[in-house]
């Protein structure tokens, strides 16, 4: 069935495009070390808030070279009270390819100093500039797209098999049990859930790690939807549950949980994998949301939600524009998700015959 | 008179809905690590008899349950407490309730006269241009992150004065005449009326579009169209009626996911709405706001539901039947 | 077919624009000349109103150029609003300036000097012995509804209100002095007299406290406690308000704004004495953040602004060719500092609140001093404050009139903070690790507030700072009230970056930080049993200067003492001081009579500015 959804998807324009345009992004993210010049927590403090560098190609003299940069100085003026960055054309700086730069563990495990694209040491090359910190914003977008791009996914992982397992269960049984699990959900789904999302947001204990605080947003987030979820898997399952091979399953003596989970369950595959794929958006949304206001992944790591926080003051719209790129970035991910699980959902759903 | 029975009966219903998500709500805040007086202690001039006149009002040395109680019992009698500064929650919520309703009434009037029509539109021309370019930009509104939009559009006010810079009323309001004031209400809703309309209209005008299709294809529509009738009546008469029905029960979680998308747009705009309220009582972890934005959030959730409910089944006649 | 041909066009353009993106000169650049701006100074003289009488009744005289009456100015304040209106239940800073635009009291500050200068308040004698004041009221003044301001007034508000023990109890409990309370009396209707057991200096200036009507504020008193809370809240209507000060509420708006209207019968007049102010309205929009509060300063919509940072770079190159002009108002009174926790007692449970080994790092002086060292103050003040602000090594603000000037400031020096840890017995290893003598790695926890891009900035860096003598620091920014909890209650914490605020004129107002058994004393914590366990020598010594500062009546006394205090946290380092922000203010043209201070900012004389050509609203 796999195989059918992707070709499917494969002959569709848009979902092509889609596919093609999220798997460049992932697998940027997955190579994020090798990709970017720095590492995650390089920061050069001289170089705060410097404009994106300079490549030259043809030299002073009007000669091809190979590709070159300058660092950028800066220089405060008292009297005008602002801080100028000119080029130190002293020394020039060439850039060098799949050459070695910093050194880090790919995947955590294996030292390599290989990257994509670096300078020598001394020089910097800042493709989109730096922020407040002298960090270099190419190499946070990478390593805070890991963050946005795959809490989604994780979340997921948590919220499924709870949502599944508790509508299932509801499903099945029925009678006073159904009504006292629903009556629940539909109380946590009348919950309007982004009051919802900052409200456990801020209950957070403070001083957690980066990862911890990782993992309970991840929690957060599968809390927000399960309710919801959890209810339309119920509706489907007091429909499967009167078909015959289910009674059969009864008739021959097997467990609750094993019909549930081998029978009736299965049966949802098609909406679950629709579902999922259209969830995968509301879930980079809502943390880069949360990440927004302050209440997701804190400094100093980054994500695309929070580098917006800082790119959003009025003088850092105003002069550092590309600041702004996750934004972009958060919105061509997202408009790809919903095309994918937009055509998934023409291949799957019985009634997308008319489309 | 059954309508009304069925009526009062999921009215009923959504009293114990009310008390689960209360509850809910009291103990999940009431688990914050974070010490509501807070910012009194660290104040400099606030000496520490002020702070535990504080502690003793709002009841935090008594244990949790006794809390939920009193709160509880309050909220029944209709004091919903006061907030960790001294205002009463009743008056805040009664300032910046109305607020919110008028942008996500708009919002949602906006998007139904515009998406419906939209959507029957695209579903007529199946696959046309019309229909592609449509499909094009419901998905790009769908896409944008609503603060990102709003942060951009706040720029755009900045550098071309066209528009205010949030808020909903001009200083001089009090001083304006009845078009006046009309106007100057207006013209502050516009921005933040077009961030929350780009992207609920997408996901209308999708749904009806689709909801139309399956219409379309339907027999009874077919039957119509061999029985020679224009085009006209086909869709008006026949298709639209059928195909707008489940659209009304959208109105309920329209309605839901408007009070909670809304929330960021008003942090942005710094509109004076419930949203802003929420985040402002969350983080200083002000339980009785908290408490009472919260229960104002989900009844408004509730209502909206019930409202739409009620609709299908005066507009459904199967519903009814079966009720 | 020309679906072809089209889409090899595009692929050609498309390959010409990456060609033409990838190929950039490298050209000499040209030199470009810059834009001169005149420098601002501060108003050094203005001079202060002054007491005239004429047919009886004690008018305060403006001595300002005399302007031209109507308009309205538009400010903003940062946060969700005002939360009270009544200027005794005030517990945060909004609410206190906006009910402190509308009762004025006995006394104010002249902006240039710092000193007492009268206000509702004619003038003031002190005894020899510095335990009496006697107050002189003005005679024929009156409240906005027209009845007299009398010493019943001022008896009613400090003895039954203020002593009394109404709304905040925060300036009662500070003027508890040897357990007892000063006294106050009225002699006729115009003169008050203060007692105070002891001679305490700071209590003139706390004559500088909203004084309220006694016809008003009766039947509140007399209801009690829980009703005075309530009273003059923002529930309050606009015709409720009895005041004293230039202006009186009109409307307030929930989270929009907060407007004033003039109050006729303000005992202020000009040299041609028409009665002040001059300004029709006063409005303060209630602004979300910082960013917002911007932006309608950009949009036209606010008058004034104080600037940070980065912004004021773009609105001074604008400033020739605008309608507004900044004004340098010199350091900022708040101070911001990393601490670290010296506490080396046991918590109720039996546990240590810092675990020992950190205790013996941070309890020892070198290694304090190291840090200080290795702080980078001049980048922070680059990166951070864009190059606006002034690195700051003292306890007491820059524009504090009891600055010690002769604590000097000094550059990072890593060679040095190095030498001070190898004194202590800390060493390195190859990898640049660092170790007590002991083999303990150096490592602990730095926190700060969340949502603070400025503090979350400077924990980056102090953390860089640190690192790069080896230790290990786990930054950890935490929402503030979970902070504040840490740093009062539960003390579980290792090192911190905070800010407070100050005054630069009372040193005496930040006692609860220096004081063994103050509530703010956050480096060495003692809770209310505790007393003043475990102090140490230079501890005591801070004690005895507060003690003897409050005490002393003389300013250059007091200074003696708080030179000293200043001079012991400059060497022993329990705050190590990070840089102050320089605060620059934007205000339109239009607005005349602006004499900005360092003190005062730049509406001290909010009653006094005019608009050139008013534009009836």
């Amino acid at each position: 069935m796999i195989k059918d959804i992707l070709k499917r998807l494969w002959n569709d324009k848009f979902a092509r495009i889609a596919l093609i345009v999220l798997g460049v992004i992932y697998l940027a993210l997955f190579f994020a070390d090798f990709m970017s010049p720095y590492t995650k927590d390089f920061s050069d403090r001289s170089m705060a808030y410097v404009p994106p560098s300079k490549v030259f190609t043809i030299d002073e003299n009007g000669k091809f070279s190979k590709p070159y940069t300058y660092n950028y100085v800066r220089e405060f003026n008292p009297e005008t009270l602002q801080i100028n960055y000119s080029f130190d054309r002293s020394r020039k700086h060439y850039i060098k390819f799949f050459s070695k730069g910093q050194p880090y563990k790919f995947l955590g495990i294996v030292p390599m100093k290989t990257h994509l694209f670096t300078t020598d040491s001394e020089g910097r090359i800042f493709l989109l500039g730096t922020d407040i910190n002298g960090r270099d914003v190419f190499s946070r977008l990478l390593f805070g797209g890991r963050i946005s791009m795959t809490i989604g996914f994780l979340a997921l992982f948590v919220l499924f098999p709870i949502g599944l397992l508790y509508g299932g269960i509801s499903g099945y049984f029925g009678g006073k049990v159904d009504m006292i699990m629903m009556r629940f959900a539909e109380a946590v789904m009348s919950i309007p859930s982004f009051y919802l999302l900052i409200i456990l947001a801020s209950i957070l204990p403070s001083g957690m790690t980066s990862s911890q605080r990782f993992m309970l947003i991840v929690i957060i987030l599968a809390l927000i939807g399960w309710a919801g979820f959890a209810r339309v898997v119920r509706g489907m399952v007091l429909s499967i549950k009167n078909e015959d091979y289910v009674m059969a399953a009864q008739a021959i003596g097997a467990s609750k949980l094993r019909i549930i989970l081998k029978h009736i369950l299965p049966q949802t595959t098609s909406f679950v994998i629709v579902a999922m794929t259209l969830s995968v958006p509301s879930y980079i949304l809502s943390e880069s949301g949360l990440s927004f206001l302050g209440l997701g992944i804190q400094q100093p790591d980054a994500s695309w939600g929070n580098m917006l926080k800082e790119a959003q003051e009025f003088t850092n719209i105003l002069y550092r524009p590309w600041l702004l790129t996750p934004g972009f970035l958060i919105f061509v991910s997202v408009l790809a998700f919903n095309l994918i699980g937009d055509t998934i959902r023409d291949v799957l759903d019985p009634k997308s015959k008319v489309r | 008179m059954d309508t009304i029975k069925y009526i009062l009966k999921r009215i009923l219903q959504t009293i114990p809905l009310l008390i689960i998500v209360s509850m809910i709500s009291f103990f999940i805040i009431r688990l914050s690590p974070v010490d509501p007086l807070a910012e009194l202690k660290l104040n400099p001039s606030v000496s520490p008899e002020t702070v535990e006149k504080e502690r003793a009002r709002l009841g935090l040395d008594k244990p949790v349950i006794v809390q939920y109680g009193k709160w509880a019992i309050s909220f029944v009698k209709g004091d919903l407490g006061v907030t960790s500064t001294g205002e009463k929650v009743s008056q805040k919520l009664a300032e910046r309730i109305p607020n919110t309703l008028l942008l996500t009434a708009i919002v949602i009037l906006l998007t139904w006269l515009v998406g419906v029509p939209l959507g029957i539109i695209a579903a007529v021309r199946w696959r046309s241009n019309f229909d592609r370019l449509l499909t094009v930009m419901t998905s790009i509104g769908m896409a944008i992150p609503s603060f990102f939009f709003a942060v951009l559009l706040l720029m755009f006010a900045v550098k071309t004065g066209w528009f205010p810079i949030g808020g909903l009323t001009s200083p001089n309001f009090v001083d304006m005449s009845f078009g006046e004031k009309f106007w100057d209400i207006t013209h502050h809703l516009i921005l933040p009326v077009i961030v929350l309309f780009t992207i609920s209209l997408a996901g209308l005008q999708r749904q009806m579009r689709a909801n139309m299709l399956d219409v379309l294809d339907s027999d009874y529509v077919k039957f119509a169209r061999a029985k020679g009738l224009s085009e006209w009546v086909v869709i008006y008469k026949h298709a639209l009626r059928n195909a707008v029905n489940p659209m009304i029960t959208l109105l309920g979680f329209e309605f839901a996911g408007l009070l909670s998308g809304a929330a960021l747009t008003e942090y942005v705009f710094q509109y004076p709405g419930l949203g802003r309220l929420i985040l402002e009582a969350v983080m200083k972890s002000d339980i009785n706001l908290v408490m009472a934005s919260l229960m104002m959030g989900a009844v408004m959730l509730i209502l909206g539901n019930l409202i739409a409910d009620i609709l299908l089944i005066i507009t459904d006649p199967r519903i009814r039947s079966k009720a | 077919m020309t679906g072809r041909v089209f889409r090899i066009l595009l692929l050609l353009c498309v390959i010409a624009l990456f060609c033409k993106a990838c190929i950039v000169r490298d050209v000499q650049p040209k030199i470009t000349s810059e834009v001169k701006t005149s420098a601002s100074d501060l108003a050094l003289s203005y001079s202060m109103p002054k007491n005239v009488t004429i047919n009886g009744i004690d008018y305060l005289q403006s001595q300002a150029p005399v302007g031209i009456f109507g308009g309205t100015l538009v400010s903003s304040t940062i946060g969700e609003g005002p939360k009270t209106f009544n200027p005794f239940n005030c517990k945060d800073n909004t609410s206190a300036i906006m009910s402190g635009v509308m009762y004025d009291g006995l006394f104010t500050t002249n902006p240039v000097t710092g000193e007492v200068a009268p206000k509702l308040a004619k003038g003031y004698t002190i005894s020899p012995d510095g335990k009496v004041y006697t107050i002189y009221l003005r005679q024929g003044i009156r409240w906005s509804d027209g009845k007299p301001i009398t010493a019943d007034d001022v008896v009613f508000t400090w003895q039954n209100i203020i002593f009394g023990g109404m709304g905040d109890t925060s300036t009662r409990d500070s003027l508890v002095i040897n357990g007892k309370l000063p006294s106050v009396r009225k002699y006729g209707d115009n003169i008050v007299v203060f007692s105070t057991p002891e001679p305490y200096a700071p209590f003139l200036r706390m004559l500088s406290a909203p004084i309220a009507p006694k016809h008003v504020f009766y039947n509140a008193v007399q209801k009690g406690n829980a009703y005075f809370d309530s009273f003059l809240s923002t529930n309050a209507k606009p015709k409720d308000f009895v005041v004293s000060g230039a202006f009186k509420l009109k409307e307030y708006v929930p989270a929009q704004r907060v407007v004033f209207e003039r109050n006729p019968n303000y005992y202020e007049i000009n040299t041609k004495n028409q009665k002040l102010p001059y300004l029709d309205k006063l409005v303060y929009l209630i602004v979300g953040d910082l960013n917002n509060e911007v932006l309608k300063f950009e949009a036209k919509e606010l008058d004034v602004i104080s600037l940070q940072g980065s912004k004021v770079a773009r609105y001074k190159s604008l400033e020739p060719h605008s309608d507004f002009k900044l004004y340098n108002l010199g350091p900022d009174t708040g101070t911001m500092y990393i601490s670290m926790n010296l506490n080396n007692r046991k918590n109720d449970k039996g546990k240590f609140y810092v675990n020992p080994i950190k205790q013996k790092w941070f309890s020892d002086l070198n290694f304090r001093t190291a840090v200080d060292y290795a702080v980078d103050r001049k980048s922070m003040v680059l990166n951070i404050a864009n190059g606006i602000g002034e690195p700051l090594f003292t306890s007491e603000s820059l524009n504090s009139i009891y600055l010690n000037k002769k604590l000097k400031p000094y550059d990072k020096n890593l060679d040095k903070a190095k030498a001070l840890l190898k004194k202590s017995g800390f060493r390195t290893d190859k990898k640049g690790r660092l170790f007590d003598k002991d083999g303990h790695r150096v490592e602990f926890d730095l926190y700060t507030n969340a949502g603070n891009t400025e503090r979350e900035a400077i924990g980056v860096m102090v953390k860089q700072d640190l690192e790069d003598l080896g230790m290990k620091v786990n930054f950890k920014p935490i929402e503030f009230n979970s902070l504040v909890n840490k740093l009062v209650s539960t003390f579980d914490w290792d090192m911190v970056i905070m800010g407070l605020t100050g005054s630069p004129l009372e040193p005496n107002g930040g006692k609860n930080v220096w004081l063994s058994d103050g509530r703010l004393h956050m480096f060495n914590m003692r809770t209310p049993q505790e007393g003043k366990i475990g102090i140490l020598p230079w501890e005591r010594e801070l004690d005895e200067m507060f003690d003897k500062g409050a005490l002393a009546t003389k300013f250059e006394d007091r200074k003696v003492y708080y030179d000293k205090y200043q001079e012991i946290v400059y060497t022993q380092k329990p705050m190590i001081y990070i840089y102050s922000p320089i605060r620059i203010v934007a205000i339109r043209n239009k607005f005349k009579n602006i004499y900005p201070t360092s003190l005062g900012g730049l509406t001290h004389n909010i009653e006094e500015i005019y608009i050139n050509k008013p534009v009836r609203y």
